[in-house]
């Protein structure tokens, strides 16, 4: 028994066709894993801002006076640190060594995108809504030496 | 999509203003979206939008990489506007993802020209911001005059 007889004679039909369907199952789940990377990688980077946000829920269901303490916290922007706060001050510090104190900020943000920081931004936001920059009042910026 | 009514009245530059006048603003005002280091304006282009911060942070710089930032719901920016020469005096730029409402120069303008009451009660507001950020913005303003 030869060819097409001796496939069908030992189930090679049925078997070709179980293993086009495991490869396939295989090659879907594989492109489906691989278009849902993003989203794990984004939860990864900004896996501070949730576990914030899980806080924040468990704190609307404690008492109202509680909650007016914390809402200073609050109100400190949305820029999650996927960096260590100091090592972000030190790499900003770095920079305004080149440009000298008062600092303008536009030319801090411009250097800094050069370098490649991360979401410098929302860095510098942080870094002035923290007080660790303050405005000289006359539009350039210098570095609070008590944070 | 218009603004809410009730949003514009919470906000510090309409405050004063008659339910029939927020109306008539919202009609003209849209809310946006602004990504993270988005530039909504620019220094010496023609001033065709005001624009009211709901929420975020943005830093507007001036001539020699002067910068003030903008933190607070209800901060403005591009009162040029309505105020000759007509020509942004600052380069806004979004520090974080936030949301603004813009309402176009001209309808702005006409509604203020059209209305004294009204024109007075908001220029009075704007007339506020112009002082305090008067002495970053004069230089341009000088250049404009001297042109």
């Amino acid at each position: 028994m030869n060819g097409l007889e001796a496939i069908a004679a030992h189930n090679g039909w049925a078997i070709s066709v179980v293993g086009v369907s495991i490869v396939f199952t295989g090659l879907t789940l594989l492109s489906l894993t691989i278009s849902q990377l993003h989203k794990v990688i984004k939860f990864w980077d900004e896996r501070d801002k949730f576990s914030q946000q899980v806080k924040q829920l468990w704190k609307k269901e404690e008492p109202r006076e509680e909650k007016e303490e914390e809402e200073e916290e609050e109100t400190i922007p949305d820029f999650c640190l996927a960096q260590d706060i100091d090592e972000i001050t030190r790499q900003f510090k770095l920079l305004t060594k080149r440009i000298g104190e008062p600092f303008p900020l536009p030319k801090l943000l411009e250097i800094s995108e050069r370098c490649g920081l991360f979401r410098p931004h929302s860095a510098i936001n942080y870094l002035l809504r923290t007080e660790r920059i303050l405005p000289d009042g006359k539009g350039y910026f210098y570095w609070n030496e008590n944070k | 999509m218009s603004a809410d009514v009730q949003t514009l009245k919470s906000l510090e530059i309409f405050s004063e203003l008659a339910h029939e006048d927020v109306e008539e603003i919202a009609s003209l005002m849209t809310p946006l979206k602004i990504m993270e280091g988005e530039t909504v304006m620019r220094r010496g282009d023609p001033a065709h939008t005001f624009y009211i911060v709901l929420s975020g942070n943005f830093m507007v710089h001036f001539k020699d990489d002067r910068a003030i930032t903008l933190h607070n719901r209800g901060d403005i920016m591009g009162w040029s506007t309505v105020i000759t020469p007509f020509q942004y005096t600052g380069t806004g730029v979004a520090l974080t993802d936030s949301e603004i409402l813009s309402l176009p120069g001209q309808n702005f303008l006409r509604l203020i020209q059209g209305n004294s009451v009204l024109g007075d009660k908001i220029m009075k507001k704007i007339n506020a911001v112009v002082v305090e950020r008067m002495p970053f913005v004069s230089e341009i303003r000088k250049e404009s005059e001297d042109n």
